[in-house]
């Protein structure tokens, strides 16, 4: 009796929250809204899962649930999977979700001519094929360990069967939020859909997410109470600031990014893995995440992020030892005589990357280790850095979640050329026993540790702040996601 | 007169035609390409060269050059790569915003310059405060003393909407909105107004016909206004036209601290995404309303100095 009086009570509580328009500002406007024509990180921050949904989801702590599939079975193969799909779910526009949809969807993610976006993710479907209209059977030509985490990225949402041009302005899913309109150069609208599949969401009657690129911008619209949120990207400076007023809150977590001091293997001076142990040792990445940082952001040691599963911390694998450092390079033949000389290569648009670039920079002095910083354009820098490979050192953040893959591309712009670790990502890519899987994850991230392949600095800090009203918000960004379902405006 | 406007409208087109192969050439040296943009950084060769053939990336740069030329001719500008639209509808969208953020920015700029160097070639006094208040509002970046009119009208005082634009469907709204950004402009413009206005009077004002004009008795504020003004304006003229061409884009920054989705916003992005046919319809819409402002101020001079003649 007592427990139904305190449900009734938060019932009545969540009734008296529920309704309201939430103003969320967003840092830029994506060139379109669906995420399978564009990889810009734009279009899911402001549509997954809110309006556009897939099979399976991430929840805010990274985990993958279900969405239109109810429950999965693999085989023990690994090589067919079974998904069962929810009964009576509903696109915006009024079409049942079925099968179909499901075939259409999948057929054209994994024809590489198709102009879908990351055809690689799809590339091990041999077929897709419908038992019944709410059974899906996926059959891989390969097992692959990453099949489920893949049906979980932005890219896997499914529209109407037969729309693809339209999704482009016009998004069509069936999230909790139906898509009404984006406004050029201003933003975009959605608006609660009655006919969502879970009783009760979501809590908000409409959602207006404000392209606000400026920082100053964000913050006078924030204090003016033009906007309610910002969704991402506050400055630390900011965060301090606005976490001593009492109007509004700051809320941080993990995101998937590494921000990687990237070194070229293939050449000198860093295809000398002494020199390359010696720039672990001379950065004190504390020093970093406290100076640059203000102390948000979390020091790692390997290229994953500590949120993401089967994550080893390797953060103290080569502890700060500046004179240990002088010695390895004393032994790859550089010392005062002939101090380690290289250009170090910082990206434009990415201020916190370029900062800690100097700061890095700053601390191999102090050992007599001498870059030259120089600053490109974005598009330079990816022909020059991201694909000719044409560089020294470099720093960037790797956003994408589950990337460790790429070092198993020699010809990526680490140029890390390890038939050890192919072998390993290999027997992890297919493997069907996740928990030997999770062991060579593990293996790995040390392997990359051991080989110093680049400094790995800090997992970038997700930092939003709002109005001290609003509640459920993700405090995580296990992928690109302002997920607005279970926000609500206290009142 | 006509024949004048004839030869004008000739060179504006042969202007325009310069102007944008010019910058097709410029871009084919410039590093990076859009279709990274479409499809991502990890993606395959075979997908990569499947979207660079659907979007005519694959043909050769003359081919291509032509095929805009052809287009051009039909006046459709091409599609834009990055948002998938006619570039002429992301254009047109933008303009009317920056045109009107460029009206008001240099009407408010006229409205402070011109009565402020009437008062400073008057009372010379005044002239140095006023010329140093003018070289402190020159000095401060626009960013700068655009974040502090927000916080001081939209967020202390909070008379005006801290940014955003709601579009032309609510014109007073609309207006609303460009207030604050079209009076940072205003204080940042006036100053170089100011200084040529100021100037320009004082020169006027040691001609010797003012001369005469004072010693006939006739009151100093009449010589000011009457005598002195018109002539001295011309180069005032002359700067709001250059001015007018510039902030077109170069109001980049007041769009960017007010969230105005203009057409500097636009260029910036285009040239990040490496939108080849939106940046092209970019520079030449730019350059027809270049065109069109000099032409406008070639006009005025005909109106303001009787000596002027089209030839």
């Amino acid at each position: 009796m007592r427990k139904l009086a305190v449900l009734l009570l938060l019932g009545l509580a969540l009734a008296q929250n529920r309704g309201g328009e939430l103003r969320v500002a967003v840092l830029a406007e994506p060139p379109v809204l669906d995420p399978t024509a564009s990889t810009s990180q734009e279009i899911p921050r402001m549509l997954y899962d809110n309006v556009l949904q897939g099979l399976v989801k991430f929840n805010e702590k990274g985990e993958i649930v279900p969405a239109l599939a109810e429950r999965w079975e693999g085989s023990p193969s690994g090589l067919t999977w079974t998904f069962h799909l929810r009964k009576g779910v509903r696109f915006h526009n009024g079409s049942p979700f079925t099968a179909e949809d499901v075939l259409f969807k999948f057929n054209r993610a994994r024809d590489p001519k198709s102009g879908h976006t990351h055809p690689e993710y799809y590339q091990d479907i041999g077929s897709v094929e419908a038992k019944d209209p709410y059974t899906v059977v996926f059959r891989l030509r390969q097992p692959n360990q990453d099949f489920l985490f893949n049906l979980a990225r932005p890219d896997s949402v499914i529209g109407p069967k037969g729309r693809v041009e339209e999704q482009k302005t016009q998004p069509i899913g069936t999230g909790p939020f139906r898509f009404v309109a984006w406004e050029r150069g201003v933003g975009v609208r959605l608006e609660r859909f009655e006919g969502y599949y879970e009783p009760g969401l979501p809590y908000l009657d409409r959602v207006f997410f404000r392209f606000l690129p400026d920082q100053n911008a964000q913050l006078a619209a924030l204090r003016a109470g033009d906007i309610h949120v910002i969704g991402l990207g506050v400055s630390p400076e900011t965060a301090l600031v606005l976490q001593k007023d009492p109007n509004f809150k700051v809320i941080t977590g993990f995101t998937t990014t590494e921000i990687t001091t990237g070194m070229n293997n293939s050449r000198p001076p860093f295809n000398d893995l002494r020199v390359r142990r010696a720039i672990q040792h001379a950065v004190d990445k504390k020093a970093l995440v406290e100076g640059v940082m203000l102390g948000f952001g979390t020091p790692i040691g390997s290229h994953r992020s500590p949120g993401e599963g089967c994550y080893v911390d390797l953060s103290g694998f080569y502890p700060y030892d500046p004179a240990k450092a002088k010695a390895l390079l004393q032994e790859a033949g550089y010392g005062p005589g002939n101090p380690l000389r290289f250009t170090f290569t910082l990206a434009a648009p990415y201020p916190y990357e370029r900062r800690l670039g100097e700061a890095i920079a700053a601390q191999l002095a102090q050992i007599g280790v001498q870059a030259r910083l120089e600053v490109v354009e974005w598009a330079t820098w990816l022909s020059r850095v991201f694909r000719g490979a044409d560089y020294q050192m470099t720093i960037i953040g790797h956003s994408e979640p589950n990337d460790i893959g790429i070092y198993a591309n020699p010809n990526y712009y680490f140029r890390y050329d390890s038939p050890r670790f192919r072998e390993l990502y290999t027997q992890y890519l297919r493997t069907p026993d996740a928990k030997k899987a999770c062991d060579l994850m593990k293996e790995m991230q040390r392997l990359l540790a051991q080989d110093a392949v680049n400094l790995w600095v800090m997992n970038a800090p997700y930092l939003a702040a709002m109005r001290k009203e609003v509640m459920g918000w993700w405090p995580n960004q296990p992928t690109p996601s302002l997920n607005v379902t279970r926000v609500y405006l206290a009142r | 007169m006509g024949r004048f406007l004839l030869r004008r409208l000739l060179l504006a087109l042969v202007t325009l035609w310069l102007a944008s192969s010019l910058v097709f050439a410029f871009l084919l040296f410039l590093p990076g390409d859009p279709v990274q943009a479409i499809l991502g950084l990890e993606a395959s060769p075979e997908a990569r060269a499947a979207l660079e053939r659907a979007l005519g990336l694959d043909r050769p740069p003359g081919k291509r050059y032509l095929r805009w030329l052809a287009g051009l001719m039909r006046l459709d500008l091409g599609e834009s790569i990055r948002y998938a639209r006619p570039v002429a509808s992301l254009v047109g969208e933008r303009l009317a915003l920056s045109l009107a953020l460029v009206l008001l920015g240099l009407g408010g700029a006229l409205l402070f310059a011109l009565p402020l160097a009437l008062w400073a070639a008057r009372f010379p006094p005044v002239d140095l405060a006023l010329s140093g208040l003018m070289a402190f509002l020159q000095s401060v970046p626009t960013f700068f003393l655009g974040v502090v009119l927000l916080y001081a009208f939209a967020v202390h005082l909070p008379l005006l909407p801290a940014s955003g634009f709601p579009g032309w469907q609510d014109p007073l709204a609309a207006l609303r909105h460009l207030l604050l950004p079209a009076l940072t402009l205003a204080l940042a413009r006036a100053a170089v107004l100011f200084r040529m206005a100021r100037g320009s009077l004082l020169e006027v004002l040691s001609q010797d016909y003012i001369r005469t004009a004072r010693a006939k008795g006739v009151p100093e504020g009449w010589v000011l206004l009457k005598h002195a003004l018109r002539p001295a304006s011309l180069p005032v003229v002359t700067l709001l036209g250059l001015e007018g061409g510039f902030l077109l884009t170069g109001a980049v920054v007041v769009e960017a601290v007010f969230a105005l989705p203009g057409l500097g916003g636009l260029a910036l992005t285009a040239l990040e995404a490496r939108d080849y046919p939106l940046l092209q319809g970019l520079v030449l819409v730019m350059a027809a309303l270049i065109v069109l402002f000099n032409l406008a101020v070639d006009l005025l001079y005909g109106l303001l100095d009787p000596r002027v003649e089209y030839a």
